[in-house]
């Protein structure tokens, strides 16, 4: 997709993901996981690289997500795969808040 | 290469410790010359799908390799496979196998389990199999290719995860364990009960409270006689009955060993520069207060990770708490901390489509916890249960059985 095709969806309110907690947002048959961490929020891809489990599940410390099924450990604010299980990165995607509605370019 | 080897540290076993501690050890020191000695002909690799999607055929030997040789390479480290190391002299820091002589300034023994076995009458060993290696595991695959009846003896967490990968192949199978419950002692009968109603559902037979009476060699296979007055015929036999630490070579060694290899919190075995870690190890945990030794995927990556810091003198205490999942179809089970030693349990939730959770209870604290859901639905809470242990967090009865209350506001506390 190029960029010209990207639009900004509102994916819910700020008041709706507490701090170092996560939300998912479902789009199109694509699952996305929008976190608010202390420095602000983020999307990335709602599903780990390793075995197709929702990341909805999974626990946030600091700026990583947990994986719940196999602690498979990525960046929330690059998608980087911080080791094994995991290898490959999560795609991750901008945010805004206006207002106090979250939106993602997708 | 030379018949005499020396290496300033050596790594014995080339597992997922080795591939862990010797990648920590080169992120702390440069120079010492470092080897793995394996007896396999592989580089350290992953051995969860070795049970599963390995057997599925949905991933490749090169898939799950920790590292491939190029990093290696980079790092400076020799891997010794094919050998098998048959004398250790701790006197002299000497390893010696058929062809080769090896000395050590420090060494980290990491040589894992090997699987119990168990002699069947009447039964050729060629037709018996065991998994614990990517050879057994292909071994096991090849034969699955032409067998169709499967018997699973052992209804452990390798035995359900083999039978659960037959059955999606189309096998029959039959499991047969010797006690009244799935998944040995410390699995709540519930959960266990789900993962065995999980089985007969997809098909796969499970015999509790049985054993083999006899077996008599037909055509093509075996027939075999149960006390559960079953007959099972089958082409296949797969034993998977449990591990025992690999520590035969030290048997008449100094080194100090019961129930694996004795060390502290730091790696340390009862011989001066010489190192344990991951599934041969009966560690000391400073937590827990006594020694423990585990079997787990979790434990042998981060094990070793301590082990590279402590050899190369960063004093690393390691007090990770126990964690270790098993998956069969699309149910996913984990166990944390201590699931032996509690006084009474809080379940949470009321099945695997919610996600059941059995925390145990000691002083009002969560101890341990085992739970089992669809994907990873009780992942994040045998998480949190691990951390609420781990800092010893008062709980309260009706908070924790509410699978609504969210348990890291107890963390924030």
């Amino acid at each position: 997709m190029n960029s010209e095709n990207k639009q900004w969806i509102e994916v819910g309110t700020t008041d709706q993901i507490d701090m170092e907690d996560l939300i998912r947002f479902d789009h199109e048959g694509k699952t996305y996981a929008i976190y608010h961490i202390e420095d602000g929020f983020y999307a990335t891809d709602g599903i780990c690289t390793h075995e197709a489990v929702h990341l909805e599940e999974g626990i946030v410390m600091d700026d990583e997500i947990e994986c719940p099924m196999h602690q498979g450990i990525f960046n929330i604010k690059t998608g980087k795969a911080m080791g094994p299980p995991v290898c490959i990165d999560l795609k991750t995607y901008q945010v805004k808040v206006e207002e106090n509605k979250i939106y993602i370019e997708i | 290469m030379e018949n005499n080897i020396n290496y300033n540290i050596i790594i014995l076993g080339g597992g997922q410790v080795a591939a862990h501690a010797a990648t920590t050890i080169r992120q702390e020191d440069e120079s010492s010359s470092l080897a793995i000695i394996t007896n396999e002909n592989y580089l350290p690799y992953e051995r969860p799908p070795l049970s599963k999607s390995f057997l599925l055929n949905k991933v490749k030997e090169s898939d799950f390799l920790f590292y491939n040789e190029d990093h290696y390479k980079k790092l400076n480290i020799d891997i010794l496979k094919n050998e098998e190391v048959i004398n250790i002299d701790f006197e002299k820091k000497l390893l010696e196998s058929k062809n080769k002589k090896i000395t050590y300034t420090k060494l980290l023994i990491a040589t894992g389990c090997k699987n119990r076995t168990l002699d069947l009458e009447n039964v050729n060993s060629d037709d018996v199999y065991y998994l614990r290696d990517i050879n057994e595991s292909i071994q096991i695959k090849n034969k699955l290719d032409l067998a169709k009846n499967i018997l699973i003896i052992g209804g452990g967490f390798i035995g359900l995860e083999i039978a659960s990968s037959a059955n999606q192949l189309g096998k029959n199978v039959d499991v047969i364990e010797l006690a009244d419950s799935l998944m040995g002692r410390i699995v709540p009968k519930e959960i266990a009960t789900i993962v065995k109603n999980k089985h007969q559902k997809n098909g796969v037979n499970v015999h509790l409270n049985t054993e083999i009476i006899s077996i008599t060699k037909i055509d093509d296979g075996y027939e075999i006689n149960l006390s559960d007055n079953s007959v099972v015929k089958c082409d296949m036999i797969i034993v998977g009955i449990g591990a025992m630490p690999s520590v035969d070579i030290f048997k008449d060694s100094p080194l100090k060993i019961d129930n694996g290899i004795l060390t502290d919190q730091n790696n340390k075995t009862s011989i001066e520069n010489v190192f344990a870690a991951g599934d041969v190890a009966n560690f000391f945990h400073p937590l827990y207060e006594e020694n423990i030794r585990l079997e787990s995927w979790k434990h042998a990556q981060n094990h070793g990770v301590a082990a590279g810091k402590n050899i190369t003198g960063i004093k690393t205490e390691y007090k990770e708490i126990p964690w270790m999942w098993s998956d069969q179809y699309d149910l996913n089970l984990q166990l944390t901390g201590r699931c032996d030693q509690y006084d009474s349990f809080i379940k949470r939730g009321k099945d695997e489509n919610e996600g059941i959770i059995y925390f145990f209870i000691k002083n009002n604290k969560i101890v341990g916890a085992c739970g089992l859901g669809i994907g990873g639905k009780i992942g994040k809470d045998i998480r949190l249960a691990g951390m609420l242990s781990e800092r010893k967090v008062e709980i309260e009865e009706d908070f924790l059985s509410d699978p609504s209350s969210k348990l890291n506001k107890l963390l924030k506390k």
